[in-house]
């Protein structure tokens, strides 16, 4: 299996591309399509995979720059690594790289680069195309579908994986049709969430050939250094006063801002998470019961909630309870924090959650916000649940 | 939700223009489309709007540089520029809060990730209603790509446009182009801002938002501002 680095898509995938199979990420207009495939190739040769870059609109040394942007070390892997360039010869510059095609606007041109650079790979790798749609743009629809169908064929005699970037511009309906359903083992969405502006983008699987598609979407975002992360706009960080919930929150976070007064929390805690591929902001409330109404406010369009209780102090338990359903949680992905595990009298979890008269099925977890201790190991949980949900 | 050109006489005559509305400016080289096309944009600035430019011909910084050169008073935090023309120079140079950087003008998808990332920003952090893209110019982008590439990239831009309540202004300059390219284009328009030649220098017009176009109307160029005379 090649994996695509996309933990929660590999998940989906069971595990990534079968070697000599293909895939296509298809991204609509004005949605950041092109850094999934730069990331699945960053992942391969730092794997020891090879892998060859197929750029069709844009310089080599730009491409090197812009892996350089999201952190991905691709000179670092040697001879692993290789660009075709079937972009210089269309703006007339010189190439240094190994492969250079000489007509860009000819797909036999590009074929014959694609054929050598693939019985160069002496074990099977993988050949991720910058822009399937630029080079349509410059060789045409049903010329560039014929030659995706004999790079395939190419591809699986010597067992490698193709990824294919495509932008869905409004081609023919039949060209869309044939590279969303026909020619490709698996197809990901890479999509918008559109109103007056793109506000959100999601990407998910919408075929695959060698396995069930999981038919979920995941919101992400692009970061630098880091690329595409699942992202979370939105989780919950809630519980009783003194709790140790702005502590959690800047736990967890890779930044985090706190609106307090004398170490009490009077607005919010906010923090942005960045763990293993996943990003999220975390908004943690208030415990205090005067201000209800703002966590009433936090609390809109959460996507998963922390309860934080402090394991020492059993009478607010009740009042962690209530959080949840001034909150409207119930329904939402929960995960019940059995904080200050480290000190004296401090309850377990399995007596937390009779205390507290909670199903099986809600998951109570120890920790300690203080250190750290527990705190990433719940997000994991938490995050693997509204995944789920999602 | 309106808008305004900033060109004093052609605005009294075709009155406020609607939201969602793309228009083409076309005129001769040397004629002033690049002064026309950033004094639109600054009269943007003045009204609260947003404004994205797509540089297609000179680098981000020396289109921030023009409104530096005439000490007009930009507010940073609501203009974006697309630069599609520092790297393909062979610098690297990073994008900032006002200049994110496209690969090269036949990069269509990223120059059409950025101007959304632009709008996304103005819309959802700044609560930005109105925002002007300004494309400078379309004739480049038809120089690296062909007519069609461009037909379906504007198609979707002309319409997120709408979708946005926005004001699109694309530039092309005269006599780079044939006959059809520029029929085939101007199915995506709403109107037009025509620039001709004339014994006297240049003159402009507008057509397409009153049942017939306006005058022709001699002009200068002073700085920031553009002055009509009958």
């Amino acid at each position: 299996m090649i994996e695509t680095g996309l933990p929660k898509l590999d998940d989906y995938l069971h595990g990534g591309i079968p070697k000599g199979k293909t895939l296509v990420y298809y991204a609509y207009p004005g949605v950041e399509g092109a850094v999934f495939g730069m990331q699945s190739l960053c992942h391969s040769i730092s794997n020891g995979i090879n892998g060859v870059y197929v750029a069709s609109s844009t310089e080599p040394h730009r491409i090197r720059e812009q892996l350089g942007e999201f952190g991905w070390d691709a000179e670092g892997c040697g001879d692993r690594f290789a660009i075709i360039d079937a972009f210089s010869g269309l703006i007339g510059a010189d190439s240094h790289e190994r492969y250079v095609v000489a007509d860009p606007e000819d797909t036999r041109s590009l074929t014959q680069c694609i054929k050598n650079a693939m019985e160069d790979m002496r074990e099977p790798g993988v050949i991720v195309f910058e822009s399937l749609s630029t080079i349509m743009d410059l060789c045409g629809e049903s010329e560039t579908l014929d030659a995706i169908e004999e790079w395939n064929q190419y591809a699986m005699l010597y067992d490698h994986a193709m990824i294919y970037n495509f932008t869905a511009w409004p081609y023919s309906d039949d060209t869309l049709l044939a590279i969303k359903e026909d020619i490709f083992d698996s197809t990901i969405s890479v999509g918008g969430i559109t109103g007056n502006v793109i506000f959100g983008q999601y990407f998910g699987v919408l075929k695959t050939n060698w396995t069930d598609a999981v038919r979920k979407f995941i919101l992400f975002k692009v970061l630098k250094p880091g690329g595409v992360r699942a992202y979370i706009p939105k989780i919950l960080v809630t519980g009783p006063f003194d709790a140790g919930k702005s502590t959690f929150v800047h736990a967890l976070s890779t930044r985090a801002v706190s609106v307090d007064r004398l170490g009490t929390t009077i607005a919010l805690d906010h923090g942005h998470v960045d763990h293993k591929g996943f990003a999220a902001d975390i908004f943690g409330t208030p415990g205090q019961e005067r201000f209800d109404p703002i966590i009433k406010l936090l609390s809109r369009e959460a996507m998963g909630v922390f309860l934080i209780l402090d394991s020492t102090r059993a009478e607010d338990f009740a009042r962690g309870r209530q959080m949840l359903e001034i909150t409207r949680s119930f329904g939402l992905p929960v995960v019940i924090i059995a904080n200050k595990q480290d000190r004296a009298g401090a309850l377990t979890p399995e007596n937390i959650r009779g205390k507290l008269d909670m199903p099986e099925n809600v998951l109570v977890m120890p920790a300690v916000a203080a250190t750290g201790e527990g705190v990433f190991e719940a997000f994991e949980t938490l995050i693997d649940m509204v995944m789920e949900v999602g | 939700m309106t808008y305004k050109l900033g060109i004093a006489r052609l605005d009294e005559l075709i009155g406020d223009i609607k939201s969602g509305t793309n228009i083409m400016m076309i005129g001769p080289p040397i004629s002033g489309k690049d002064d026309i096309a950033n004094i639109i944009a600054y009269q943007g600035l003045l009204d609260a709007n947003a404004a994205v430019i797509v540089s297609t011909r000179e680098p981000g910084n020396n289109v921030l540089e023009w409104f530096e050169r005439y000490n007009l008073d930009v507010p940073m935090d609501r203009i974006g520029i697309v630069d599609c023309v520092t790297r393909t120079l062979g610098f690297g140079a990073p994008d900032t809060d006002n200049i994110k950087m496209a690969s090269s003008p036949v990069d269509l998808t990223g120059i059409g990730v950025k101007i959304s990332q632009f709008f996304e920003h103005f819309w959802m952090e700044m609560h930005l209603r109105e925002t002007r893209l300004c494309i400078n110019s379309l004739s480049t982008i038809l120089m690296y790509s062909n007519l069609q590439t461009v037909f379906r990239f504007l198609h979707v831009f002309t319409g997120r446009i709408k979708a946005a309540n926005a004001l699109g202004i694309y530039v092309i300059e005269e006599g780079m182009h044939d006959e059809k390219t520029i029929v085939t284009l101007k199915q995506l328009f709403d109107g037009m801002i025509e620039i001709r030649e004339s014994e006297e220098g240049y003159q402009i017009r507008a057509v397409g938002f009153t049942p017939k176009p306006t005058p022709w109307f001699d002009y200068e160029i002073d700085g920031a501002n553009i002055v009509l005379r009958s």
